[in-house]
């Protein structure tokens, strides 16, 4: 269970440089997820902490209606006078009854104002609140033709620990294709860089948690849809064949990637040589994919599965393409040379 | 109405505050009464088993008693007693989830997080919990045992040894005891060590954090003239004694500090006059997290504290990461939660005459690790 769309929807909107974030919503609802990201920023060893401004509704507004709050919320948001107010709701004000947008529309700086109808577990999950921070902010960016060889990101996980690891491994295989990212939708990227996200040739979904967002842009922009970030070894060569495909490369430009790559993947598992011959047991499956990824491992490195192997724990991630397969086999390697 | 406007808010709500004192008593079951959303935090916080009726928005609609009761049943049948703990929805719909639970082996906490911070959660879940006092239990509890505090083993560990050094028995621990030990009463007496956490059960004789600690014992000696309370005084005036050594042969090299102060009121309270007794420091700012207290303004609102902070320009910030991250000019030490600055795994105290030590030590080493950065 990853919370409410408020969490879903703040993990997004509040990586946008330039923009204010406004939750209307009790003090507590915000504080869970600027807890979190702060903690997530630390681990990033990054220390700056995004800005949430909350209307911080009380017992009394809840009998009386918040929509004062979200005023006044919205107020001291205009007086920094940001390119972007992003308003997002919980569950209280759902069920108290507020019009929110009504609110945002009469508002001074409706102009600049997205207003973005979460509703905290009423709108859905976590996932739900991403996809709709993400749709919801596609409206910044107006249809253009392609500029070639240009990709955009959407959807990272912004609250996962490692995820400009995993954006650095996309990239790897990117440079292969000699393609450029232009648009990372949102990690990170200005409002006039969001703005940009019509010229990109394709989208790169991180996973399919975003593919309610993934279908919204494709259809808007007319672009062809990567479904997700490399899964695996053999993810990573497929990645670079089906992201070249999308993006109009030449077979040739594709066949000499994909060449590269698999001298990579050669090289990286040399370094887990001596764990040829190994029998493991690899347990429970945490997540849809990781047990495949983890077996084409084993096939490679003349490992066997076995139940009375020695338990060997699969990552609670799925292993972004070689370096997150690596990451695992080092997890591995501990667990059989050390006990 | 501006009153609840807030910036990148510090601090937990009412049913994260209720959540851990429940969640701190074992033989029972905790289950949140509401959205995943509300589950997520303090199951990721507390780090202890909680269960959820995960509400949809369906059941909102058309109402959630049905669910309450069938995870209710599914839990009983585990033969523990299971404490309901209501989030903002149900408590906005009003639904009688009393009704729903009666013949049921479950309490109801009505702690949703619009009533207000983690203190208040945590004294609703109290009363609801009644705990009553019984002139038959021998010993004083230990309260303000929080799993939201980053001393709380620590403080439990070295609470327990100075009611032993003083040959008083623990009467029940406020909140990390078993829930049938709750039920059969509490000692009619309690100290604390942490009074922000205060559950209200038996007479309170004081605090054991270090400042405080004489008066209690005095408090105690009273109550219990059995007691021997001579050994816990002749080791708090080592301590002292030690603090002033180490401090003084800081203060031969350094200026004293001047500290910023941002925690809870009761650690708050404890980090100034402790700062100021051992180094004659300068503590400018001192923001409570929970409560106006005297001298002691609450604030939660983070840009507000930073302001404050940098205002006053502090060498060493006494608080979380929050305030550490905010304004990394000043060396840190994490007395509040979150404190992300290392890795904490031991149990840790804050209260009692070792928690006293190990403030000051650990102010210490922060003290000089940043002169000695600097100098490098």
């Amino acid at each position: 269970m990853g919370g409410c769309t408020l969490t879903g929807a703040l993990s997004v909107a509040c990586f946008i440089p330039g923009a204010v974030t406004v939750v209307h919503a009790p003090k507590g609802c915000a504080h869970q997820t600027f807890s979190m990201l702060h903690a997530l920023m630390n681990e990033a060893e990054t220390r700056i902490v995004p800005e949430i401004l909350v209307s911080g509704l009380s017992d009394k507004d809840v009998i009386f209606g918040g929509e004062d709050c979200l005023r006044q919320a919205l107020d001291r948001a205009a007086e920094k006078k940001p390119e972007l107010i992003i308003v997002v709701t919980s569950c209280v004000p759902e069920t108290i009854g507020d019009d929110c947008l009504a609110v945002c529309r009469e508002h001074p700086y409706a102009e600049r104002t997205l207003y973005i109808p979460t509703s905290g577990f009423l709108g859905g999950s976590a996932k739900d609140g991403e996809n709709a921070a993400l749709i919801g902010l596609s409206a910044l960016a107006e249809p253009a033709d392609p500029v070639p060889g240009t990709v955009g990101i959407i959807g990272e996980k912004n609250l996962e620990s490692e995820v400009e690891e995993n954006f650095a491994e996309v990239q790897r295989l990117l440079d292969l294709l000699g393609l450029t990212v232009s648009v990372r939708f949102c990690r990170n990227a200005a409002v006039s860089d969001l703005r940009k996200l019509g010229t990109v040739s394709c989208f790169i979904l991180r996973d399919g948690r975003c593919a309610d967002a993934g279908r919204e842009l494709s259809r808007r922009f007319s672009r062809p849809v990567v479904s997700g970030f490399p899964r695996g070894l053999s993810g990573s060569v497929s990645f670079l064949q089906e992201t070249g495909k999308a993006c109009g490369l030449s077979a040739e430009k594709i066949e000499s990637a994909v060449l590269q790559e698999t001298k990579y993947q050669k090289k990286m598992l040399e370094r887990f040589a001596n764990l040829a011959g190994s029998r493991v047991c690899l347990g429970a499956e945490p997540f849809e994919g990781t047990l495949t990824a983890a077996r084409e491992a084993l096939a490679c490195l003349d490992m066997t599965e076995s139940p009375n192997g020695i338990n060997v724990r699969l990552p609670f991630y799925l292993p972004v393409g070689v370096s997150g397969t690596v990451k695992m086999l080092y997890l591995w390697r501990r667990a059989i040379l050390h006990g | 109405m501006d009153k609840g406007l807030c910036v990148n808010p510090v601090w937990p709500c009412a049913m994260t505050g209720a959540c851990s004192v429940l969640a701190g008593i074992s033989g029972l079951d905790v289950l949140i009464h509401g959205s995943s959303g509300c589950y997520y935090y303090p199951r990721s916080l507390l780090k202890v088993p909680l269960f959820c009726t995960y509400l949809l928005e369906s059941e909102i609609v058309f109402g959630t008693t049905g669910r309450l009761k069938e995870v209710v049943d599914g839990l009983s049948s585990a033969d523990r007693p299971v404490a309901v703990l209501n989030t903002c929805i149900p408590a906005l719909t009003g639904e009688d989830l009393s009704g729903a639970l009666e013949n049921k082996n479950a309490v109801l906490v009505d702690a949703p997080g619009f009533l207000g911070n983690a203190e208040e959660g945590a004294k609703t879940a109290y009363d609801c919990l009644g705990i009553k006092t019984d002139p038959s239990r021998n010993g004083v509890n230990i309260d303000g045992v929080s799993l939201l505090d980053l001393f709380w083993r620590g403080n439990l560990h070295e609470a327990e040894r100075l009611l032993r050094l003083m040959d008083i028995p623990v009467g029940v621990r406020l909140a990390k005891d078993r829930y049938a030990d709750l039920r059969k009463g509490a000692a009619l007496h309690t100290v604390s060590v942490n009074p922000s956490y205060p559950s209200g059960v038996g007479t309170m004789l004081g605090s054991f954090l270090f400042t405080d600690v004489k008066d209690t014992c005095a408090n105690l000696a009273e109550t219990f003239p059995d007691a021997d309370i001579e050994p816990v005084l002749e080791e708090w005036r080592r301590a002292d004694e030690q603090m002033f050594y180490s401090s003084d042969k800081y203060l031969r090299k350094y200026e004293p500090p001047v500290a910023a102060v941002c925690a809870q009121e009761s650690y708050a309270l404890f980090a100034k006059t402790m700062l100021e007794r051992y180094f004659g420091a300068e503590v400018p700012v001192v923001l409570a997290r929970n409560r106006d207290a005297s001298h002691i303004p609450c604030e939660t609102d983070l840009t507000k504290i930073v302001r404050e902070i940098s205002a006053a320009g502090p060498d060493l910030i006494l608080g979380s990461t929050f305030e550490a991250n905010a304004y990394p000019a000043a060396s840190f030490l994490g007395i509040t939660p979150p404190d992300r600055s290392r890795v904490s795994i031991a149990a840790r105290p804050i209260a009692g005459i070792e928690g006293g030590i190990m403030f000051l030590e650990n102010v210490l080493n922060t003290l000089i690790d940043a002169a000695s950065h600097t100098k490098k």
